[in-house]
């Protein structure tokens, strides 16, 4: 898989960061930065707080302490909607497309904000997912794992995004679709949008990012280029099963 | 035959204001998440105030119509704010809690009904509104049709294919079914929840006034009562039909309208609404999670 070039401009960056449920802490002292044109991969088991990260840039949880900034704009506690119209969406865990709702209006539901040229948008993500024009009608309960998977990565193209945030995609699919999802993302990345994946499919994962970030209860244990991470023994021996 | 298609017209009509009602209930449902089976209690307060300014202005229809409909939509604009603040609150969607809001305040407006206005006895609307001294508006041999019922069910017609309408083909009508099937899920894809929610509830509150206007023409005249009446009615169409299902509601309130006419036309006027209920027992016993589905 090919690898974009990458700037030094941070896109975003956490500071500090420390998010609660109720007497959960959930993250502790979070810091991490995401540069223009890169692919950053969040390595961590269940309930390290992969999730958590991600919902709370995109402005869902409330941020005890800490800052997040993206484009250089404080974003912390800023509501969702405002965040997704400054550039940003997320690709949730499990999908989140809307099973009784038709293809297309999953796919408009990305440019809520700003249906403007979402006529050419839906062409766009149609001819680079073509499986998608053909369902267009169909309702997305009816779609199998990967074209849920597909339908919102390119319902996040929808919102015409600086940024995607993309939360273990590969999880319940076929190894070969999740190869083929990787290289949808690397693709992607390869048109100039940067990426934070999140994912436990670590060897995959970090084949196709940049660098990446290991957490564990809450916490980023050790960070580095993607290379280092995949040479690294602990992480060979606790993730990569050598 | 005559009698059988006069009271199925008749029926249509009065399940037209049920249809109104049961919509605006199911929709606050679907996207504002609240219960508010107070809602025709409200409905038949806009009816009040429609009433009202009729007396103040010399029945000035136009006046009375717009104050019917403006009260409904101010009065759920005004207390959405308590009901999405229960919602912030608790941070996920708390059905229970909504409801408690909505009996306060279905009391609070029948109360007031019942000590401030007209000393409590029933209202009367002015025959120029309700087009009663003018006989029939359409008749065929038996069949006769009143102004109230023809525009109910026309009203009632043109409404609720608006409604869905806006629910299946425009943006705002997206974000509504969006919500109503995952508010979670909404909320992650950057859809303003609080803001779409308001939406409802101005929307809602154009429905309920209109329907006062349409019950006000039909009816009549209104009472105090009238409101929780007309509430549990609705409450049951919805369960009966399926929480939250459009459809269903649409199906089951004309049924209802149907019914109620057919027992009175054959049988007896003042046992329309326990034969009703009755019959709502028994579709609730088969079918506990509604005839067309629960849709939440
Ligand atoms: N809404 C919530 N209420 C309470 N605790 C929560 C909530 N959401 C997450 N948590 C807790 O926060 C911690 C981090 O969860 P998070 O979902 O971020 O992990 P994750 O890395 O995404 O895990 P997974 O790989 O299973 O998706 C966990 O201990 C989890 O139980
Ligand atoms: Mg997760």
């Amino acid at each position: 898989m090919g690898q974009n070039k990458t700037s030094d401009k941070v896109i975003l960056e956490i500071d500090n960061l420390a998010v609660s449920y109720g007497h959960v802490n959930a993250l502790k002292d979070v810091s991490l930065t995401v540069n223009e044109g890169e692919i950053v991969v969040l390595i961590g088991a269940n309930g390290a707080g992969k999730t958590s990260i991600m919902e709370t840039v995109l402005g869902v949880n409330q941020v005890d302490s800490g800052t997040i900034k993206f484009q250089g704009k404080d974003i912390t506690n800023k509501p969702a909607d405002k965040i997704v119209r400054s550039g940003m969406f997320l690709v949730p865990e499990g999908r989140g497309v809307f099973s009784s709702m038709s293809v297309t209006d999953n796919l408009l539901l990305g440019a809520h904000h700003n249906l403007k040229g979402s006529k050419e948008k839906m062409d766009y993500v149609f001819s680079s997912f073509p499986i998608l024009g053909e369902r267009k009608d169909q309702v997305a309960g009816t779609l199998s794992g990967g074209e849920r998977q597909m339908l919102a990565i390119a319902r996040a193209l929808m919102s015409s995004p600086k940024m995607i945030l993309v939360d273990e995609p590969s999880i319940g699919l076929a190894p070969k679709i999740v190869n083929d999802i990787f290289e949808i993302l690397v693709q992607l990345n390869s048109e100039g949008y940067s990426i934070l994946l999140s994912e436990q499919n670590v060897y995959k994962a970090l084949k196709c990012a940049h660098r990446g970030y290991v957490m564990e209860t809450g916490k980023i244990l050790l960070s580095g280029t993607s290379e280092e991470l995949l040479n690294n023994s602990e992480i060979r021996k606790a993730y990569l099963g050598a | 035959m005559e009698i059988f298609i006069a009271q199925v017209i008749n029926g249509l009509s009065l399940g037209s204001i049920y249809v109104l009602l049961v919509t605006g209930f199911n929709l606050l449902l679907l996207v504002a998440m609240i219960i508010h089976f107070s809602f025709p209690v409200v409905v038949v307060f806009s009816m009040y105030m429609a009433w009202i300014v009729l007396g103040l202005t010399g029945n000035n229809i136009f006046l009375g119509v717009a104050a019917g409909i403006s009260s409904a939509i101010l009065f759920n604009i005004i207390t959405a704010p308590m009901f999405q603040h229960i919602m912030k609150k608790r941070g996920e969607v708390d059905i229970n809690s909504t409801m408690v809001l909505s009996m306060g305040l279905g009391m609070i407006i029948t109360d007031f009904l019942s000590h401030s206005i007209n000393s409590g006895f029933p209202i009367a609307f002015p025959d120029n509104l309700t087009g009663r001294a003018a006989g029939p508006f359409i008749q065929f041999g038996l069949i006769s049709m009143s102004r109230g019922a023809f525009l109910a069910l026309t009203v009632g017609i043109v409404f609720v294919t608006g409604l869905f309408w806006l629910l299946y083909k425009t943006k705002q009508g997206r974000a509504f079914r969006a919500i109503a099937e995952d508010p979670n899920g909404a909320k992650l894809v950057g859809l303003p929840i609080l803001k779409t929610g308001l939406q409802s509830y101005a929307l809602t509150g154009f429905l309920g006034g209109s329907t006062a206007i349409l019950m006000a023409i039909l009816l009549g005249s209104a009472s105090p009562g009238l409101g929780d009446q007309l509430g549990h009615k609705v409450l049951a169409v919805s369960i009966i039909a399926g929480l939250g299902n459009l459809k269903g509601g649409l199906i089951v309130g004309l049924s209802l309208g149907i019914l109620e006419a057919l027992v009175q036309g054959y049988w007896t006027g003042t046992w329309s609404n326990a034969i009703a209920f009755v019959i709502m027992l028994i579709a609730i016993l088969v079918k506990p999670k509604g005839i067309f589905g629960m849709k939440l």
